[in-house]
């Protein structure tokens, strides 16, 4: 047909028709009536029921769905993504010791492996499920008939759609009437427009367009440039009535407005920076360019030139040692020179106070030197011998207590040392109380004297049981 | 609904009542050939002496627990019916019923147990020594672990499971006679307080006849573990005998293909759980990795104990799991019957690897002196169970959900 026709606005149309629908008022009803339409080899069927229906599937003959199916196909497809995924990370992209587990797959990766095969099972099942059942729909022509509203309420729907291959207009309704339904209706397609209506629209368009200022505004500031101030919406905030460091101020007469300590007064914490107890040495008999020079260590690096001559080491000569390279070392140890206490605290050493403060030095150079040090004090400790077990090459050994270098060192510089830490030894201030560190010197002296006693140091009554001792050893 | 029975086809089969000395006798027999095993052929031909009773100890715990398990299984099963008001298992649930009722007549086989810490030895329980082995099981011995206290929560763990059981018994044989749905209802509400009751014996159970074989190891879910494990070979053993019963005739109307169909959900949501559970215990342990703990595991995984601690893995969750997971299989008779087998087989396997490795090396006299033990429980079990069963109706034929289970079907998927 060749010949166009106008198409007029006002010509009536038989609506679509989608099959038949039979209502019944109970459950008993809907599955005789179900199952002579499936014995008919109807299979393009549906059933809406108020409640679930026990046996509707098989009255339907409703075929079971392979859903189950994709779903396990997606569990395994979790487990090995899973597995894969920490075999690769933990295994071979990325080795990394976690609480010293092996790398790759452990059991470790099972609960990553068990969730992400849920996961993938869950996803898949709703996915599935709504793909399968041609959702999202946002209508069905059931819909169109007022009483299948009492669908969800108290009544029966069986419905036979068009679509069916065996479908008959006429003798599918012959079917359905011999099932005896309260009542039975052709499914049509609604008639009503199926375009909004132009307020809604026009309503939503202006919606998202009033939604697009903002970003508009955002992008517009971003590209464009002002020299206008910025915009302080907190003013008080910006601009607080205060100064900071190094500002000047009106205020006090020399214009600082940090303030310099007031004459007499000791601040906090400053108390321990001029007593020799803190510090292991005497602040007070820093002369002016001591306390400039002296504060420093010496690096290593200025020393290897010969031409320099260690000021350092010249100022206090009080403590030759200190000049001699250390054994065995490349380049010698940065020398730190100042008025070092070379007694030891009298409350440390007072009578009655000595022996516990001995105890106590042991207890701690056992638990806080020893590891490096050893428990003699050689150098030897444990982490000692493991690093050199390592043989990585860049260790550096542990000072022993017992060469000429330390042993001529004086106590406030020991106790130093322990306050400040020296090379690799870090600063052991936070583990030791200042008493605890000088009872500590108390004992490495103690240990440095008992590799260089002679006879007399032992006290007479106990010659005796030592020459026994002696003498016993080599039969042991 | 009409519910017009025959009074034949739920009674047990004549046949089975004739067997019934039968089993019996092979069931002593079979104990009796394992304990040879165990006390002659073992020392004599693998030469070590010492462990021959160390050995016997073991593996007849083992296997007691194991038979144990069916019958904990199904208690806790009526329990949770009736806290659950469950309706689908009104048919088969007169079976479980006469399982449970087998929890008094298991305790006198505990009797060894007991017998064996009282003459001092502590060939099974190590706490029983006179001087402890290591000073965490001594402190253990003061307070917990010592034989009097031991009898006495053994027999109070007995004492408790033959009352529970009893009590649904009998309201449930009462309800035969007068069918009053009150009897119903009283059971539902007293399901809740003793499954509590029953979740904190079982466990201590588990701990005092199990775990305290190891008794300086401890695990806080091995009671959890033991239950597992029970329930899924309760299922297990549930569709063994149902298969059987219609195979001679028997509560063919009763147990339909949608009664199978649960029963093998169960037993693959058990065969799950154990392995959850079983996992759960593993991976904390091997994480922290102190060996206070890991020993235990190490026991089971040298002396060629490895295979059947890694074959657990296997048998006891991975093919299982993949067999039982379509429900073709799970309703589909034969199929349901061998993985029912299979799991009894994974269970025996599992109490094997949860109290064997203790007593030495798997070598292979002790162990088939193990298996024969094992047979021998299962005839003992058999026997058992058809002593307990005759002369009671195998359908509670009054309770009042029975149509429920008749009328029930799962929806096709």
């Amino acid at each position: 047909m060749s010949e166009h026709k106008p198409r007029k606005s006002n010509e009536v149309k038989m609506p679509k028709a989608f099959g038949w629908m039979a209502e019944y008022a109970d459950e008993q009803n809907l599955l005789v009536a179900a199952r002579k339409v499936r014995d008919s080899g109807y299979t393009q069927t549906d059933a809406f029921t108020p409640f679930p229906v026990h046996g509707i599937d098989e009255a339907l003959g409703i075929k079971p769905t392979i859903l189950p199916f994709i779903v396990l196909c997606a569990g395994f497809t979790g487990l090995i993504t899973a597995l894969l995924m920490q075999w690769w990370t933990n295994g071979v992209d990325y080795k990394y010791i976690i609480s010293g587990k092996p790398f790759g797959i452990t059991p470790a990766s099972i609960p990553v492996a068990f969730e992400l095969t849920i996961l993938f099972s869950a996803f898949t099942t709703f996915l599935g499920m709504i793909f399968l059942n041609k959702l999202p729909r946002f209508s069905n022509p059931v819909f169109t008939n007022p009483r299948f509203d009492r669908a969800t309420d108290d009544r029966f729907f069986l419905y036979v759609n068009a679509a069916d291959k065996y479908y008959n207009r006429e003798s599918v309704k012959e079917l359905l009437a011999g099932t005896h339904p309260d009542s039975l209706d052709e499914v049509l397609d609604d008639s009503t427009p199926s375009t909004l209506p132009r307020p809604i629209v026009l309503g939503a368009l202006l919606l998202v367009l009033t939604g697009l200022i903002p970003a508009m505004i955002v992008l517009n500031m971003r590209a464009s440039f002002s020299t206008l101030p910025r915009l302080h919406v907190f003013f008080d905030m910006d601009f607080q009535p205060k100064k900071k460091a190094q500002q000047t101020t009106t205020v006090f007469a020399d214009g600082r407005s940090m303030r310099p300590q007031v004459k007499g007064t000791v601040g906090r914490g400053q108390l321990t920076e001029q007593d020799p107890f803190y510090l292991g040495y005497d602040p007070s008999k820093l002369s002016a360019d001591d306390a400039f020079t002296n504060v420093k260590y010496v690096s290593a690096n200025a020393s290897q030139d010969p031409a320099s001559k260690d000021p350092a080491s010249t100022a206090v000569p009080a403590t030759p040692a200190q000049t001699a390279p250390p054994q065995g070392a490349a380049t010698p140890a940065p020398v730190l020179n100042l008025p070092w206490v070379d007694k030891l605290p009298a409350s440390i050493v007072e009578e009655g106070n000595i022996e516990a403060n001995m105890k106590l030095g042991k207890l701690k150079f056992e638990t806080y030197c020893a590891a490096c040090h050893g428990y003699g004090g050689f150098g030897d400790g444990l982490v000692h011998k493991r690093a050199d077990a390592l043989a990585q090459g860049y260790w550096l050994p542990p000072t022993s207590m017992h060469i000429d270098r330390v042993r001529a060192q004086p106590v406030g510089q020991i106790f130093h040392t322990i306050t400040k830490g020296q090379g690799k030894m870090s600063s052991y201030a936070s583990s030791l109380n200042p008493a605890e560190r000088w009872a500590v010197v108390l004992y490495v002296k103690a240990l440095q004297r008992s590799r260089n006693a002679n006879i007399e140091d032992v006290p007479v009554d106990s010659r005796s049981a030592l020459d026994n001792e002696l003498n016993a050893e080599p039969t042991k | 609904m009409n519910l017009n029975y025959e009074k034949a086809s739920i009674e047990l089969p004549a046949s089975w009542k004739a067997l019934t000395p039968v089993l019996a006798f092979a069931g002593v027999s079979c104990l009796i050939v394992g304990a040879f095993c165990f006390l002659f052929l073992a020392p004599s031909v693998e030469g070590d002496k010492t462990l021959a009773f160390r050995y016997l100890t073991h593996s007849y715990l083992a296997n007691f627990i194991y038979i144990l398990t069916f019958a904990i299984g199904a208690l806790f099963f009526i329990l949770i019916q009736f806290l659950t008001r469950a309706g689908w298992s009104s048919s088969i649930r007169r079976l479980a019923e006469i399982m449970m009722m087998m929890i008094p007549y298991l305790s006198v086989l505990f009797v060894p147990v007991l017998a064996l810490l009282f003459v001092n030895s502590a060939e099974l329980y190590e706490w029983n020594a006179k001087e402890a082995p290591n000073s965490v099981i001594a402190a253990k011995t003061k307070v917990f672990l010592f034989k009097e206290f031991f009898a006495i929560r053994s027999v109070l763990y007995f004492a408790i499971w033959t009352m529970i059981a009893t009590w649904f018994f009998r309201i449930s044989r009462a309800q035969d006679e007068s069918g009053d749905t009150d009897l119903s209802l009283v059971r539902q509400k007293w399901a809740g307080p003793m499954i509590m009751l029953f979740a904190l014996t079982l466990s201590f159970a588990a701990f005092d006849w199990v775990m305290s074989i190891d008794a300086d190891w401890y695990s806080t879910i091995f009671g959890v573990y033991l239950f597992a494990g029970s329930m899924m070979a309760f299922f297990g053993m549930m569709v063994i005998i149902s298969i059987s019963l219609q195979n001679a005739g028997k509560m063919q109307k009763w147990i339909t293909v949608e009664h199978f169909h649960d029963m093998g959900k169960f037993m693959f949501g058990f065969v799950m759980f154990w392995s959850y559970i079983a996992f759960s215990q593993l991976v904390l342990i091997w994480y922290a990795n102190i060996p206070e703990e890991t020993f235990w595991y190490d026991v089971r995984l040298k002396d060629n104990w490895q295979y059947l601690s890694y074959g657990l893995i296997a048998f006891h969750f991975a093919i299982p799991f993949l067999g039982l997971i379509s429900r073709h299989v799970r309703r589909h008779r034969t199929g349901l019957l061998f993985w029912s087998i299979w799991i009894l087989v994974a269970h025996w396997l599992d109490m094997t690897f949860l109290i064997l490795p203790n007593a030495g090396p798997a070598t292979t006299f002790p162990l088939i002196g193990h298996l024969f033990g094992g047979v021998g429980m299962l005839c003992i079990f058999a026997a058992l169970f058809i002593l307990r069963a005759s002369g009671v109706p195998l359908v509670a034929m009054r309770d009042p959900r029975l149509p429920e289970a008749m009328k029930y079907a799962n929806p096709i998927l």
